[in-house]
């Protein structure tokens, strides 16, 4: 019994532990795994995102420039309205008009043309024929689109309307048109993008229209000069092809190791493309670093879940342990209980001949072994039990007993002290009590005869002590007995009961 | 708001060290050939000017074939809102370059809170007689200052004395001034256009190693410049006794009729050697025809027209006269507000206020064609 509740608490020990190592393990492997697929899948994802990305950033990028030129056609078409509803009559009235509608819409120019090619604008009239290419064409008849890049001067984007019902100061007007600088542009385009990506407007000669700088390997020259032997030459031939044919495309490129990817889209109307470049690094740390988020979090929650566990182990071995202590204790207590119960007298509260015979086999063991010199047995009897018994009752006999093994401990206090039979004591006497039995031996007896007198407890007492030539205790025990019943026979010529 | 932009002005920079080196590689040996020293490989020229303020002569470096870098000088106009009326040859690119320079000071005097209004008007072809009706139409209108780039001296000096004397303030602009015995009040332009013709014409013969027949294109007949120029390259050309002029004729700044009299040309002198452009409709015109007739012909010729640019980038073209007309402009409306503030040449600016010519080859052409054009086709 004892032996299967160890094993017991071993195996909780053992099954939370190697339990809590399965689970860790089992997490990290699943982390581990995790991450490879990940930075795997990150690998994979790259490619097909930085062309997507660019493609997607580029359209963008070009659709707003169409906006902003629609949206400057609209304001263009409503300003001439307004100045045709206006009753102008001089060049002084129609240059405040002019630069009242100039600064409304922002623009760096805002022009009206007549049919003799004046232009007209805020602060100057000037004959213009050979300045404005659109107006090479002697009728306008619909929306142009011009870049205009003359004599040093910014690139700028040009817009031009006829106006063929615009009549001022009796002339007739047969076009407006305005002027947006190409960095205002590239500003506006600027605005979201938080440096993350190059990018750059070009001609449909490569000619960077914008200043921007495309990357280190491009920078702001001219986009097909500064690919030559950059990239294969079918590969520069297909990209160059598609700038005159005002398609859209990508490239790759590598320069130093770095891989970058680069997309251009055409914006509707202008002549001009669009081009995107960013280094796939950078995809790639963007990347790196949502998945790097996420496995920071899936990692806090798995040392999370692990710190619970173990703590929730911790408190739980604990609590087993404890219990099985408690449990331990108590079964000890028990079976101490127990074997105290089996070893001593009820009545008296001295060892039993449970516990003698118990004894006796240790000492028989010490005796035969030689190790044990010093042994004396000292066997008591009772006188008179059985007359108290039969005269005063048992309850009496009782006390007589426990009277006669008081007495007994009392003298004996160097001893132990066994109840053997129903009158009957046995003191084993070892160590102080060995070298003081005969002086304990005669207070003893002397306490006896006084008892006699007394009418007090009355006990015989014989005494021997271990021989060499005693194989066992009991050799000792039948002198020591012997020697009682003498001493017994003594006591009754006193005048003691002897039953 | 400047129009110019900071990468034009590095470009001009840039510019002006390849000048500076290409130049002090192609000076040739003194007394060779030639006593005019000037010719170079490139060069810039001025008219050597007494007054003072004037840009100095091509003895000194070159800072810029195009100089877009301009501030306002230190003088405080009178008057918060000044109209001038200005009148050019003909409606041509080159102009176009001297009305951007005009507007950058326009900006100027604007962000120091002075407005400047103008026209600036010219006829679809070059005509003293037109000129003159512009200057007689303006002088009736109340603008503070007229400027006139003279269509032909003969005829416009006395115009130009008469609105003088009526008390309209009336200066000269850009490549022409008026005669010398003329009142118009201050000129700001080319004052060096015969020596321009000199100097190309030089490089002309150098080429063709002093040796050769040789046209001559000029522009409007009676415009000063053109003659002036054309004058430089007959004297040039006369000092040289194995060369010949074989034809001197006048496209009045019509490409088209540049290339129609190159045509001419060269079918009646197969074995032309040279051409010598005295305007900027010249060059393009004989290009396009010696291009057509693959002839060897060398070109020189003036001023920056794109298509010039490109062929002399190509090599059809073998150098150009590149005039600065942005600091022209520029420099015609600083000019006309202190004459019409009433000040007379002196302290404040110079009676001609001299712009430099560059004269640039086939290794500049890429440089000046981003510089003048941007990189757009």
């Amino acid at each position: 019994m004892k032996r299967k509740k160890q094993i017991t608490n071993k195996t909780i020990v053992m099954t939370a532990v190697i339990g809590s190592l399965i689970v860790m393990g089992t997490m990290i492997t699943n982390m581990l795994w995790t991450s490879r697929q990940t930075a795997m899948a990150t690998s994979e994802a790259v490619g097909a995102v930085s062309t997507f990305y660019l493609e997607a950033m580029a359209d963008r990028r070009a659709k707003t420039i169409t906006n902003l030129i629609n949206s400057n056609f609209d304001h263009m078409q409503k300003a001439v309205d307004f100045i045709a509803g206006e009753d102008i009559d001089s060049q002084e009235e129609l240059r405040d008009c002019l630069g009242e509608i100039k600064s409304l819409l922002g623009l760096n120019r805002f022009a009206l043309v007549d049919e003799d090619n004046v232009v007209y604008t805020q602060y100057t009239t000037y004959t213009g024929g050979s300045r404005h290419t659109f107006l090479t064409d002697a009728a306008l008849n619909s929306r142009i689109i011009t870049t205009v890049s003359l004599y040093g001067s910014s690139k700028q984007l040009c817009l031009a309307i006829p106006t063929p019902d615009l009549v001022i100061m009796g002339k007739n007007f047969k076009a407006c048109f305005v002027q947006v600088d190409i960095r205002e542009i590239v500003e506006l385009l600027a605005f979201d993008d938080r440096g993350r990506t190059h990018f750059a407007l070009y001609a449909k000669n490569g000619g960077n229209l914008s200043g921007t700088r495309l990357g280190p390997v491009i920078q702001d020259d001219n986009l097909f000069e500064s690919l030559k032997g950059v990239i294969p030459d079918d590969v520069w031939e297909d990209n160059y092809r598609n700038f005159e044919l005002e398609k859209n495309g990508s490239l790759a490129l590598e320069l130093e190791g770095a891989e970058e990817s680069l997309c251009y889209v055409p914006i509707r109307g202008t002549g001009w493309e669009m081009a995107v470049l960013i280094r796939d690094s950078v995809i790639q740390d963007q990347i790196r670093n949502v998945s790097e988020r996420s496995l920071k979090t899936t990692r806090i929650q798995i040392i999370f879940t692990l710190v619970t566990v173990l703590i929730l182990a911790t408190i739980l071995l604990y609590q087993l342990g404890a219990i099985s202590r408690a449990k331990l204790e108590e079964e000890k207590e028990t079976s101490r209980s127990f074997r105290d119960m089996a070893n001593t007298d009820s009545m008296t509260g001295v060892r039993n001949k449970h516990a003698y015979t118990e004894a006796e086999k240790i000492i028989n063991e010490q005796i035969g072994s030689g190790e044990l010199r010093n042994l004396a047995v000292v066997v008591g009897d009772i006188n008179g039990l059985k007359h108290v018994n039969d005269t005063l009752g048992h309850a009496a006999g009782d006390q007589l007993i426990r009277d006669a093994c008081t007495l007994i401990c009392e003298y004996f206090k160097h001893g132990a002290v066994y109840r053997i039979g129903g009158d009957e004591f046995v003191v084993l006497l070892e160590g102080t009590g060995y070298d003081s039995m005969l002086e304990t031996i005669r207070a003893l007896n002397r306490k006896v005869e006084d008892n006699i007198k007394e009418d007090a407890v009355v006990v015989s007492i014989g005494y021997a002590s271990l021989n060499p030539d005693d194989r066992q205790l009991r050799d000792v025990f039948e002198r020591a007995d012997q020697m009682m019943y003498e001493r017994k026979k003594e006591l009754k010529a006193m005048g003691a009961q002897t039953r | 708001m400047r129009i110019i932009s900071k990468k034009a002005g590095v470009l001009a920079a840039t510019l002006a060290t390849v000048l500076v080196f290409s130049s002090c590689a192609g000076v040739p040996a003194a007394g060779e050939h030639s006593e005019n020293t000037s010719t170079t490989e490139i060069e810039s020229t001025d008219s050597g000017s007494s007054d003072k303020g004037v840009a100095a002569r091509s003895s000194e470096s070159v800072d810029s074939a195009v100089d877009f870098e301009h501030e306002l000088d230190e003088y405080e106009p009178h008057k918060d809102h000044y109209n001038f009326y200005f009148t050019y040859k003909t409606v041509h690119p080159w102009w176009d370059a001297v009305a951007l320079g005009m507007e950058e000071a326009q900006r100027q005097f604007l962000d120091k809170g002075i407005t400047i209004t103008y026209e600036y008007m010219a006829p679809e072809g070059a005509s003293a007689e037109d000129q003159t009706e512009r200057l007689l139409a303006a002088a009736q209108k109340d603008y503070d200052v007229i400027g006139v780039d003279v269509a032909d001296e003969e005829v416009i000096s006395p115009v130009l004395d008469e609105l003088i004397d009526e008390g309209t303030k009336v200066m000269t602009f850009s490549s022409s001034d008026a005669s010398e015995d003329c009142k118009r009040i201050a000129y700001v332009g080319n004052t060096h256009n015969y020596q321009d013709g000199v100097d190309l014409t030089e490089a002309l013969c150098k080429k063709l190693d002093y040796k050769g027949k040789v046209a001559i294109l000029v522009g409007s007949v009676g415009a000063p410049c053109h003659e002036d120029r054309a004058r430089g390259a007959k004297d040039t050309i006369a000092q040289y006794a194995d060369m010949e002029i074989v034809a001197v004729e006048y496209d009045m700044d019509s490409v088209d009729l540049a290339y129609d009299l190159t045509l001419k040309i060269l079918e009646d002198n197969p074995d032309l050697d040279g051409i010598v452009c005295c305007n900027m409709s010249n060059p393009v015109g004989a290009a396009r025809a010696i291009t057509e007739k693959e002839s060897d012909a060398v070109i020189v010729g003036m001023d920056h027209d794109e298509e010039a640019l490109k062929y002399l980038h190509d090599g059809v073209i073998y150098c150009l006269g590149v005039q600065d007309c942005y600091s022209i402009g520029y420099d015609t409306i600083q000019v006309a507000v202190k004459i019409a503030d009433g000040n007379v040449p002196g302290a404040l600016f110079p009676e001609k206020t001299d712009e430099i010519t560059t004269v640039i080859y086939q290794e500049d052409a890429a440089l000046m064609l981003e510089l003048l054009y941007g990189d757009i086709l």
